[in-house]
């Protein structure tokens, strides 16, 4: 009987252990509560994104309705988010809008643009992430870290930059064209057409690590023991710059 | 505080003469506004030039000399000038000798054929000489000879030149960087701090190659490259 009894008083503890701990566990969930930030606005065409974020994960993606949509998901303590449409411009500054606040935390974007929209993003650090966009500019920097993912992309000005992360383009090269690609340490790998017509200068310093697959069979030099390739593909109307300070530089075909 | 206003301050602002409110508000602009802050940087540039440079045009002239000057002049007029002996032209001609005449002659030739060719080089290549990290290949050998002369900036010394430049803008954003770190919470300081050990690893290898190969063009564009990443990421920074 005292065994049993010895039983349920310790059956009973742990439960009441459990309750605390499930307690607790209730409390601390506003610590890393997130907040929903959505707005929809009507867009042009030729509509320009322009979003600069402090920390987080930036994805914007083309779809085929003529408004721009903003979903944001703010961790704690949430940033102040004030979007402003300005004759054509849709204009979010995570930076400006947070001026003067110490600890902000991280804001995931998702943006739905036209498939025509001109794209600029920017973050201090964090990934940032554009697909099926094919506007006249596709910009995306990271000031340091952060992988960037450009695919299906058709614009004519493209640039990505960062410090330390990947970049990887998949897309097309336009006649006429300007791609920039930069990164201090990551690697460089880019998808493109086999009958893209370019001319590139692609530059890996340290690791000389150049390798452009199918497209190695163009008029080719390679330059200061190999650091540089310089080459001309087709007639040679798009200009790639390449550049990856500690990384490697990787073409393929699409 | 917009980039026309921030604009019409700059000059007030770098002679102090703003009140401390918009004082403020310039500096907040310029901390995130690239475009100002490059407006900013030239005219404290120039400022810092007129102070340096400026003083010898700016000394007040000498005026017991000028009264001097003015004096003699009145008094050479007032005064009957004796009448001078006349001179034959012969005699004034050969106080030079044949040989001393073309040497002359000569000499006034090579000189103004080489002002010529610099002249017209500077000229009809202004982008290449303006260039800071013009390859010293490119660098023909007369320009070889008059930058060893001193005359012209050589390839090499624009390139200092333009490194040092860069420094200085470089000490500019880290000073603005200091005083807002104690602002950033540890993940930034962390983020920024790596990131910036990545750059500066650049930095030191392609320094090091230049040290040993100073003709070696690609590691001088690629330091341009890293230092330019540098000045953005502090100047990224600066304003957070």
């Amino acid at each position: 009987m005292s065994f049993c009894s010895t039983i349920s008083v310790r059956f009973h503890s742990a439960l009441k252990i459990a309750a605390v701990a499930v307690l607790l566990a209730a409390l601390s969930v506003p610590t890393f509560a997130q907040k929903k930030f959505s707005r929809t606005y009507p867009a042009p065409s030729n509509v320009r994104l322009q979003l600069m974020n402090k920390s987080g994960t930036v994805t914007v993606e083309g779809w085929d309705r003529a408004e721009v949509q903003i979903v944001a998901s703010l961790e704690a303590p949430a940033a102040n988010i004030a979007p402003q449409n300005l004759s054509g411009t849709i204009v979010i500054n995570l930076v400006r809008d947070n001026q003067d606040r110490r600890d902000v935390g991280n804001v995931n974007f998702i943006v739905r643009v036209p498939y025509t929209t001109m794209v600029d993003i920017e973050t201090r650090m964090g990934n940032l992430n554009v697909s099926n966009v094919r506007g006249g500019l596709v910009r995306a920097r990271i000031s340091t870290e952060g992988d960037i993912t450009l695919t299906n992309i058709g614009a004519s000005a493209v640039s990505a930059e960062n410090v330390t992360g990947d970049i990887f383009y998949d897309g097309d090269i336009v006649a006429g064209g300007t791609y920039r690609f930069a990164s201090t340490r990551g690697a460089i790998n880019l998808r493109i057409p086999f009958n893209s017509s370019f001319r590139v200068v692609a530059t890996a310093p340290t690791t000389r690590n150049i390798s452009l697959g199918v497209f190695g069979g163009g008029a080719i030099n390679y330059i200061g023991d190999g650091r540089r390739v310089v080459g001309k593909f087709g007639d040679g109307s798009a200009t790639l710059s390449v550049t990856n300070q500690q990384g490697s530089i990787s073409f393929f075909r699409r | 505080m917009n980039c026309e206003e921030c604009r019409s301050k700059i000059s007030p602002f770098l002679d102090n003469e703003l009140e401390p409110t918009l004082a403020d508000g310039v500096r907040r602009h310029l901390a995130i506004c690239p475009e100002c802050a490059a407006v900013f940087e030239d005219l404290a540039a120039i400022f810092e030039a007129c102070r340096t440079e400026g003083e010898d045009l700016l000394a007040p002239p000498n005026s017991p000399a000028l009264w001097r000057r003015i004096s003699n002049v009145i008094e050479s007029e007032v005064r009957p000038v004796p009448p001078a002996e006349p001179e034959t032209p012969s005699r004034r001609f050969w106080r030079f000798s044949l040989p001393q005449l073309a040497t002359g002659f000569a000499l006034i030739a090579v000189v103004s054929s080489l002002l010529t060719i610099v002249g017209i080089r500077a000229y009809s290549r202004p982008e290449a000489s303006a260039s800071p990290l013009r390859s010293s290949a490119e660098e023909t050998t007369m320009e070889k000879v008059l930058g060893k002369l001193g005359l012209i900036t050589t390839p090499q010394q624009a390139r200092e030149r333009h490194f040092a430049e860069q420094q200085k803008a470089i000490e500019y954003w880290n000073a603005r960087v200091a005083q807002r770190r104690s602002e950033w919470n540890e993940r930034t300081r962390e983020a920024f701090d790596r990131n910036m050990r990545v750059i500066d690893q650049s930095v030191v290898q392609y320094t090091n190659i230049l040290k040993q190969d100073p003709e070696d063009d690609l590691s001088a564009e690629m330091l341009d490259s890293v230092l330019t990443d540098k000045m953005n990421l502090l100047r990224d920074f600066s304003d957070l």
